[in-house]
């Protein structure tokens, strides 16, 4: 088959633009203080097909290029045409795809190929771009810059040097076959070994096993019943295949069996002599409060089995919300890592019950700081690059898929130069009953049902995905466990599968994530006590690869589906209808035997209870000893003024519009409330609201709450503030305080104590008092948690190169929202509306925004202190049920959460969006320090502005609950704070504006 | 008079299909969301609608160019269909995706005169900012167009999210034309300005006008007036509180409709105006 090279660059002339190549140049100049006077872009094609390169030529303009705006060259390359670039550029570097990786154009490509041409064949399409940089300075290596322009796990660059060019030795990326992966025959591996062989087996095939476990498997293989079973089943008796260790591993990974939220933890604390024994912080914490309420209220439909907590949100509609974390992927390729982040919770939502729509997202990411100037370790992205790749591949995940991102929050930290945090959420929908009456929320699969793979296909792409996240971060960590998504591709599964839904076709489903097929179908096996699998008929991206292979890859855009064996034809003809393919691979059954076949060999044949109930249990060590920091102690005389104005450019505060901007927020048109409002739109948005059931206003809140910072002095303190948060910002919307669900989702660093984590016990105790914070406060709050995942390997490197993050807990929520023409906003409306501190503030500056920021100045010795308490949160329930009812009663339509930065930068945020002045009084708002009420962090607040011709009942409404008269708007753009007699800040609205929009900007504004 | 049949086209990666069905069953229409490979395959024909929406989305991901892909597949594949829908004098609406895969199909701006030849003559290309970007914009609409889509419409405020937008053509004799057929239906405007009196050729800064467009263009209609497309999404604004200001009690629209009472958004009348006309005359 011959190769063809078809090249495309955008026309030049009058208002036409080379936007790729303006990106780049404007990226440059943000980032790397580089200028360039002009980028250039050209899109390469190549074609691998029957059709002869003079067809192809003839038709270019009606696939590759667009008349209009482009030209196309065929088999040659356009640098070389002085017409098209009559100028010798100072380098040049071409960017294309390393062979077998996800080329999403590519694949767009070929389809378009077989619409003008109907009998290519096995036809292929690779891509790539090629940027010429004019007027480059030529200190600026034209390597380093091809590394700034691609990531070398995924993609690979060539270069030309201002030399190369002047002798028009230009770069051209060929055409590369991934190497065919050569079919090995399942081995046995021989378990009859030393323990130091069996953990060094475990390492060297990144099986993330620790010796017990090891050891669980050893004697499994020696139990006689076990070497009876399989011997009649045909395979070898007294040893695992590698198949079968392949899914253990997968399936007995951290990541699939939450080993360390299941362990016994042996927990002392040292300061109050307290010695307790948890068995399973999972099942104490989070599992029995939740199903202590489910016994009171009707609307918990599904919680923790299924793939996302399900809730009743009307008679008609169920709701329901799951996210999850990519951390280790997005580490390494962030682009790639956190699209299949995103695209891969929404899988999790088309598989909870008999399928719901993804109709939300939420994304909440943890990063280095942006401007970091300091070293970064081998292997790690810069954080702004870090930042931009995420951003990216979030974007892309979201948008290409029709599903708005409605919610979410950019925190920053040194530590998350070792490991980002990617947390990606979605929320569905389901009809309560399908046409065939059946409940929706529960899967109804009998033995004999047919497993269909629907989706992608299986490659060698994203093998050990599981495992490898269960381990730290290094140097050489695999590039197979790192891919691209496919929004499309999926998108397509996604219609076809909910037309499948609705036809009554499907009996049970579940997404292939992490652990592929082993462990989709393994747990679905459950539901029927067995299955049988033929792994010969599962479609591959390439042939050769392995049945371990197959059984473990983690693939995306894959479903896994059971149907009725006579509801085959119907089934096949939808997926046809929608171009997805879906074939049968597995049958359930009732034997007790998870069965892995190849074609007739049984390569696997594993009893399901030990499959999934077989991991021993983690006996560990907890031990809490309080952190002694330096005490943050405010200095006696300051400019607070000033501080506003820096407090508002902090990265943690500074606004986040450019980034959010950039993600499609209203398709659907259900977005009630925005992630910007107020008067330019661009003010905060505390919560997301959205009516989901067109022409009918009853809404949805989504909102989420995280504060790590609180981690270095308390990680209970950080749980009970995460929580409040989220809280907090569904009661700005006017949530149903009693209708409130919530999903707990931890990253931590590895708390289990060893050598390469000596602090373990400390780390571990930091969950301990997380969790004990969490069952407290959702109890207290009456807020079960449906839904929850932990990442609890989130360190980079070992010894004194490691770098742990801050323990985190993300807490979003999703509740219900009567009627979204009954919300509010955190804008100021009018001059003259009244302002309310609701709650109270404390003397709580323990690592609050104002302590670091004022200890990386040098300003103070410390961040030490009480962080923010929930001392009493039934009182506070009772403030929020308040206040939230004032709001769905239209009593208040200005509401914000008080959070970082305390009431000073809360205030200054509802000026920016209101685009209106205030002037407020702090006095009578708590404590006795001006540090506490401006700058403080007390949970449980808000500040509130009403109407004056609704005062009197406003503070009727609220009457008994801690409200505190501060101020009201003003027409001067002015925000002025006193604190009784004295004057404590001045500040300018647009200067306010311009500290808060300006800090993250990177764009390099728009010419 | 019966509803008018309304087929809103899913598939491929289209994904504003629900919204656009909705909007068309709250102003009377009665929409179908028929997938694209129902039409070729035969399964289904256009032959059976009134109407014809190309909702919003990320057909085939735009690679290859924004509806490039998804355009082709109608080119080619629907060319005999989509010729007769037009002849039959139905409207059709492209939204977003969907006016960026008419104006690859060549239905938008189309030829002088009634008939299609899919011929492309406009294009639309990557936003001058370089990115995707959902905002909300003003529009304001000619009083003079032929266009059955925006009869009455004077002005609305409308979210784009896009991030491929530019109305571009080759040359300004090209716009002219246009312009003197009063094809140039809607253009992002600068809020400030008096409404009817906002349109203006010169370019306006961004963020006014999202992508850079030529002469502010947001949107185009053929020469019958009855196909249009458009890079702002009305069915978006539907209801006023989808609206940013509906917080603050300022969501313009209509003071009461039969539809959603007091709550109608300024969008939903570009779905009854062709609602009503394929009712009167079809």
């Amino acid at each position: 088959m011959a190769i063809t090279r078809v090249e495309v660059t955008p026309k030049q002339g009058p208002g036409m633009r080379d936007v790729r190549g303006d990106v780049v140049r404007r990226q440059l100049a943000a980032d790397h203080n580089i200028t360039v006077h002009q980028v250039r872009s050209i899109v390469g094609f190549l074609i691998k097909s029957e059709i002869e390169s003079d067809a192809i030529e003839a038709r270019v303009n009606d696939l590759f290029a667009d008349p209009i705006i482009e030209d196309g060259a065929t088999n040659h390359l356009l640098l070389s045409s002085k017409n098209h670039f009559p100028d010798t550029p100072s380098c040049v570097v071409t960017v294309g795809f390393k062979a077998g990786v996800t080329d999403n154009p590519g694949t767009a490509a070929l389809d378009g190929f077989r619409t003008i041409f109907p009998d290519a064949g096995t036809a292929s399409i690779s891509t790539y771009i090629t940027y010429a940089f004019y007027g480059l300075s030529d200190e600026v290596e034209v390597q380093w810059l091809a590394n700034t322009l691609h990531n070398n796990l995924i993609q690979r660059a060539l270069v030309a040097d201002h030399t190369a060019c002047t002798n028009e030795n230009w770069p051209a990326i060929e055409y590369t076959e991934k190497p065919p992966q050569t079919f090995e025959a399942p081995l046995h591996i021989d378990m009859e070994i030393p323990d130091e062989e069996l953990i060094e087996l475990s390492e060297s095939g990144l099986l993330a096993l620790n010796l017990e476990e090891m050891q669980t498997i050893q004697a499994h293989y020696r139990d006689e019943q076990v070497r009876a079973a399989r011997t009649e089943a045909g395979i070898v008796a007294n040893a695992p295949t590698d198949v079968e260790l392949e899914c253990l591993a997968q399936t007995w990974s951290e990541h699939c069996k939450h080993k360390i939220f299941a362990s016994k933890i042996h927990h002392i604390d040292t300061e109050t002599g307290e010695e307790a024994t948890i068995d399973s912080i999972f099942k104490t914490h989070i599992m029995k409060p939740t199903h202590d309420m489910q016994k009171e209220v009707d609307w918990l439909l599904s919680v923790f089995h299924d793939n996302s907590g399900v809730i009743a949100w009307d008679d008609e509609w169920s709701v329901c919300m799951k996210a999850e974390t990519h951390n280790s992927p997005s580490a390494l390729d962030p682009y790639g890592g956190a699209m299949t982040g995103i695209v891969g919770v929404n899988r999790d939502i088309l598989g909870t019950g008999l399928g719901a729509r993804p109709i939300a997202n939420t994304d909440v990411f943890c990063f280095g700081p942006p401007n970091w100037e300091g070293d970064l370790p081998d292997n790690l992205f810069h954080p702004s690059r870090v930042l931009r790749g995420v951003h990216a591949g979030v974007r892309v995940g979201g948008n290409e898929s029709g599903i708005p991102t409605v919610n979410g929050a950019i925190v920053f930290d040194d530590r998350y130069i070792g490991k980002p945090l990617v947390y990606c959420g979605t929320v569905g929908i389901m009809p309560r009953h399908l046409p065939d009456g059946r409940e929706s929320h529960i899967k109804t699969p009998v033995a004999g049902d047919i497993v269909y793979m629907v989706g992608g296909r299986v490659g060698y792409d994203g093998i050990h995905g599981a495992t490898f996240s269960s381990l730290e971060l290094t140097e050489e960590s695999p590039s197979s466990a790192v891919q691209i998504g496919d929004p499309i591709t999926q998108k397509k599964m996604i219609d076809m599968v909910l037309e499948a839904r609705d036809l009554g076709l499907i009996t049970c489903i579940t997404d292939n994530g992490a652990g592929g097929l082993s462990s989709s179908i393994g747990e679905m096996a459950e539901y029927t006590n067995g299955c049988e699998i033929d792994l010969a008929k599962v479609p591959l991206k390439q042939a050769g690869l392995s049945a371990w292979e197959i059984l473990v890859s983690e693939s995306q855009e894959r479903m896994t589906i059971a149907i009725k064996a006579e509801d085959q034809p119907e089934f096949d003809a939808l997926a046809a209808l929608h171009e997805v393919e879906a074939t049968p691979v597995a049958t359930f059954t009732d034997s007790g035997v998870f069965h892995v076949k190849y074609e007739d060999t049984t390569v696997a044949y594993l009893p399901i209870e030990f499959l999934h109930d077989g991991v021993p249990q983690l006996q560990l060590e907890s031990e809490w000893k309080a952190p002694t920091l330096p005490a943050f102690i405010p200095p006696t005389d300051a400019n607070h003024s000033d501080l506003l104005l820096s407090m508002l450019a902090r990265p943690n505060i500074a606004s986040k519009e450019t980034w959010v901007r950039q993600y499609d927020h209203e398709v659907i048109a259900q977005t009630a409330i925005k992630p910007f409002v107020g008067v330019e739109r661009d003010g905060p948005g505390d919560a997301g609201v959205i009516a989901p059931i067109h022409g009918n206003p009853h809404g949805l809140v989504i909102s989420c709450g995280i504060a790590p910072r609180y981690s270095d002095i308390d990680a209970g303190a950080m749980a009970a503030a995460s929580i409040d948060e989220a809280v907090r910002n569904a009661v700005c919307a006017g949530v149903d305080v009693d209708k409130i669900a919530g999903l707990d989702n931890f990253c931590w660093p590895d708390s289990i104590e060893s050598v390469k984590t000596p602090d373990g016990k400390f780390k571990l105790a930091q969950l301990v008092r997380a969790n004990r914070e969490l069952e407290r406060v959702c109890r207290a709050y009456r807020l079960p948690c449906v839904s929850g995942k932990d990442s609890m390997k989130n360190d980079y490197g070992t010894g004194e190169k490691k770098i742990s993050i801050p323990p985190t807990l993300l807490f979003s929520l999703f509740g219900d929202q009567p009627d979204v023409r009954f919300t509010a906003t955190s804008d100021l409306k009018h001059a003259g509306d009244k302002l309310y501190l609701v709650g109270q503030s404390h003397e709580e500056l323990g690592a609050s925004e104002i302590a670091f920021m004022l200890k990386e100045s040098g300003i103070a010795a410390g961040i030490g202190g009480t962080p923010p308490q929930l001392a009493h949160p039934e009182q506070n329930l009772s403030t929020y049920r308040a206040l939230s009812t004032a709001i769905q009663n239209g009593i208040v339509q200005t509401a914000h959460d008080c959070s970082e930065g305390g009431v000073g930068v809360a205030v200054a945020e509802m000026c920016i969006g209101g685009r209106i002045g205030a002037t407020v009084d702090l006095d009578g708002t708590g404590h006795e320090s001006l540090w506490a009420r401006l700058w403080g962090e007390s949970l449980g607040r808000f500040i509130v502005a009403v109407k004056p011709e609704r005062e009197d009942e406003f503070v009727q409404w609220m009457s008994g609950h801690s409200i505190t008269m501060l101020g009201e708007a003003v027409d001067e753009p002015t925000l002025t704070i006193n604190d009784g007699f004295e004057h404590v800040v001045t500040a300018d609205v647009h200067a306010m504006v311009e500290s808060w929009q300006g800090a993250l900007d990177m764009t390099g504004g728009v010419e | 008079m019966p509803s008018p049949k309304v087929a809103v086209l899913f598939g491929f990666g289209i994904n504003c299909d629900h919204e656009t069905a909705a909007v068309f069953d709250l102003v009377g229409g009665n929409a179908e969301r028929v997938h694209v490979n129902h039409f070729i395959s035969g399964q289904r024909t256009l032959e059976e609608f009134q109407i014809l929406a190309v909702p919003g989305g990320f057909s085939f991901g735009d690679h290859l160019g924004s509806g490039r892909l998804m355009g082709n597949r109608m080119r080619f594949a629907l060319r005999d269909q989509l010729h007769a829908f037009v002849a039959a004098g139905k409207p059709i609406i492209g939204i977003c995706n969907g006016f960026q895969v008419l104006v690859k199909t060549g239905l938008l701006p189309g030829p002088n005169g009634p008939l299609p030849d899919f011929e492309q003559r406009a294009s639309l290309t990557l936003n001058d900012s370089g990115r995707y970007e959902d905002r909300w914009v003003t529009l304001e609409f000619d009083p003079e167009s032929p266009c059955i889509w925006t009869k009455g419409m004077t002005r609305m405020d409308c979210p784009v999210r896009h991030g491929e937008g530019k109305f571009v053509m080759p040359s300004t004799t090209d716009f002219d034309a246009l312009d003197a057929d009063h094809q140039l239906t809607v253009r992002y405007v600068d809020p400030t300005t008096t409404p009817g009196e906002g349109i203006t050729d010169a370019p306006l800064p961004f963020p006014l006008s999202p992508n850079g467009s030529m002469r502010n263009i947001a949107g185009v209609c053929d020469s019958t007036g009855l196909v249009f497309g458009l890079m702002p999404h009305p069915e978006a604004v539907y209801a006023k509180w989808l609206h940013p200001d509906h917080t603050r009690n300022t969501a313009p629209g209509p003071q009461h409709s039969d539809t959603l009472g007091e709550w109608e958004g300024e969008g939903l009348q570009m779905f009854r105006n062709a609602v009503e006309y394929a009712k009167a005359n079809l």
